[in-house]
This record gives C-alpha cells, structure tokens and sequence, in this order.
C-alpha cells in the first residue's frame, strides 16, 4: 500500500528541486538542451536525499554523498545522450543541495557569538552553534563534490569521451 | 578557466588538439596564468608560452561545445583556420536573455526556501528579495566582492521585512535563503574536483575565491543582522 502523504512530500521535494537547479542553471548559461536534464537530475537526486534523511535515518552528509553519486551516474547516461560533458548536467543538479541554510547558520551564530561579550554561557551556546553548522556545512559540500566525481572515475574512458562525434555509430569508446 | 570547467578538462582538450597537429602539450595552469609547451613528435621543435588567463562569466554552452570541437578536431584533423572559425562561432553565441534569467532565479531561490520548509510568506518574501538583489548584481559591474556584499545586504534586508512586521513563522528562513543565489557554487565544486584529480593548487584557488565570495556575503547579511538588531532572535 503506497503512503499517498510520503508520495506526495516526495514528489513536492523534487519539483522544488527541479525549478532550484533550472533557476541556478541559467546563472552558469548552459546548453538549452541540458536545462531540462539538469532538472530531471537535481529532482532524483534531491528526492533520493529527502528519502534517506526522512525515512532511513541517514544523516545529512551521507545521504548527500548517495544523491550526489547518483546524480553522478546518472549525468554520465544522461551526458552520452544529448552530447554535454557530465560535468554541465551534474554542476547545476548539485546546486539545490548547497548547504546554504547551514552556511548562513554559522555566519549568523559567529555573529552572535561576538555580541555576546560578557556573557560565558551565551558565548559557548554559539560557539557550538558555530562548530556544528560550519562542519555540518563543510562535510555536506565535500560529501557532494565526491560523491558526483566518483562515477567519473570508475568510467574514466568514456566519461572524457563523451562529446566525441566519432563515438556515435560505434556507440562505444 | 574561468568559464566554469575544471583544470583537467581544459589540460586534456588542449592536448587533444594539440595531438592532432602531431604535437605534445603539457601545460601548467593556475588561477591567472597558463603556461604551456608544446613540443613536436620528433622532439625537433619546441615552442613555449605564457599567458593570462581571462577571467569572464561562468558559461557551461563554452565548457560543452569546446570540448565537443576538440574531439572534432582530434578525429577529422582540421587545419587550423577552420578551427578558428568554429572556435570564433561558438564564443559569439549570446547568452540567454539576462531578464529570463532574472526571473529563472527568483523562482529558483523561492523555490528553495520551500525546500528548507519555509511557508508561502517566507517564499513570496524571498522571490521578491531575491529579484532585487540578483538586479543589482546583474547591473553593477565594478568590484566583484563589492557587489556580492551589496546583493546580499539588499537582499536580505528586503527579507528581513518580514521577521520585523511579524509575518508569517519563518522569517529566519526567509532571511537565510534570500542570499542563497549568490552562492558560488562551481567555483566549489570545480574547486573540489580539481583537487580530486591532483591539481591541487588551481582547485585551492578556485575555494580560497569562493570562499572570499562566501565572506563578502555574510558580511552583506551581517550589516542587515546587526541593522534589525535584537529583534532577530
């Protein structure tokens, strides 16, 4: 029996990202023909991460290595298809999973943290307000950077290959 | 290279290039030079130069397209002025209408408070703070860091509107995500992929900028921070 609640949050979570990575796509100018795959790939990735951190209990940066890798692998199917570096379509699908709340949350609690002269128990709150969110922050953007380099790797050949007009025919490098 | 694409790329599609000359390339590149060798098959003839890396736009159509042009190159061995030719027909190509853009992000950036469970009047805030802000980045084109420090302030003063006449129940999140869209992320990933694949110091380049960004705009959002004052917490 499928949980139509889980479904629907599910699938809200992956339009958000899908309209994120378009917006944040055209900032970078791409090829028209990526936009639409880059969005395809931001919602999957997005929706996996959703899924793990809400119903398996993964932490924030693990799940964002699993979408990361994901959107990885399926960049280099998707690049192979419509002739773009992998590197294009998984750039923009990466971009909706920036930690930026976590960013903003360490520049505000280092802010605080300077206000709170004279006061020990406040200035120690933030100060692990700070550690917390700055290496929340760091860990979640290596995990990305990667977990969505990985897959580049185990298909060294093809991934470096992929624009070549030559693979076409033969279908394989 | 400041096109948004990583080192290795640009090392490899040199040396493809290159190849299909019957030369060797080896190039070192860091954030503002390149320089590069190349060296024929026979070792007869050495050449070597140095030069200044442009810095531009992030542009994806360039990253893609070039590269499609160096396979072109390597495997059809064309002469070098038809190389020029498609090389000069690509970097021509306009960008995408800077208004389309504009609103694109506006969507972007609400759609992503959304995902961070802001409600629809942090997201309403958010789309108009981020329209604004992502304007006068679009218009001012002096001092790169000055203009992140600007954009975010404005940015999230408009957004902080919210947290100051009590609408809604997320302004905090409506305030953090107004200035997401200045984040640089390619300049990060790119940074981290380079390291990767061993360029170590251009990837440390790319994140010591990104990071300098990062700083101008917390800086933008902590004059509106300190501005509202104690109300914000």
């Amino acid at each position: 029996m499928i949980d139509w609640q889980i479904l629907g949050s599910v699938i809200a979570d992956a339009i958000g990202a899908a309209i994120a990575a378009i917006g944040f796509a055209v900032i970078s100018n791409p090829p028209r023909r990526a936009i639409l795959y880059a969005a395809l790939l931001a919602a999957v990735g997005h929706s996996i991460r959703f899924v793990l951190l809400k119903y398996a209990g993964l932490d924030l940066a693990s799940a964002s290595f699993v979408a990361a890798f994901s959107i990885g692998m399926l960049s280099l199917a998707a690049g192979y298809r419509i002739f773009c570096p992998a590197t294009v379509l998984y750039i923009p699908a990466l971009l909706p999973m920036i930690p930026g709340m976590y960013a903003y949350r360490t520049v505000f609690s280092l802010i605080r943290f300077l206000q709170s002269s004279g006061n020990d128990n406040e200035a120690i709150h933030y100060l692990l307000e700070i550690f917390k969110n700055g290496i929340t922050t760091a860990s979640v953007l290596f995990s990305l950077g990667v977990g969505a380099t990985i897959p580049i790797f185990i298909f060294y050949k093809r991934a470096f290959s992929m624009t070549r007009a030559a693979n076409r025919p033969k279908r394989q490098a | 290279m400041a096109s948004g694409v990583h080192t290795s790329r640009i090392v490899r599609n040199t040396a493809r290039i290159a190849e299909s000359f019957g030369f060797e390339a080896h190039m070192t590149l860091f954030h503002k030079t390149i320089s590069m060798t190349l060296r024929s098959k026979d070792n007869a003839h050495v050449y070597s130069t140095v030069s200044t890396a442009k810095s531009g736009a992030i542009n994806f159509e360039f990253n893609s397209e070039l590269s499609a042009l160096s396979w072109e190159a390597y495997d059809n061995h064309l002469p070098l002025d038809t190389l020029w030719e498609k090389f000069h027909a690509i970097t021509s190509k306009p960008r995408m209408n800077p208004w389309a853009v504009w609103i694109l992000v506006g969507f972007a950036n609400a759609s992503f408070c959304r995902l961070f469970n802001g409600d629809w009047i942090a997201v309403a805030a958010v789309f108009v703070a981020t329209l604004v802000g992502f304007r006068i980045k679009q218009i001012l084109h002096f001092n790169h860091y000055f203009v992140f420090t600007i954009s975010a302030f404005v940015a999230s003063l408009i957004a902080s509107i919210t947290m100051w006449q009590h609408w809604g129940t997320t302004p905090d999140i409506a305030i953090g995500a107004s200035v997401l869209y200045l984040i640089p992320g390619v300049p990060l990933i790119n940074g981290i992929i380079d390291i990767i694949e061993g360029h170590v110091l251009a990837g440390t380049a790319r994140l010591i900028n990104a990071l300098l960004l990062i700083v101008c705009i917390a800086f933008g959002m902590g004059i509106t921070l300190l501005m509202m004052g104690g109300k914000l917490l």
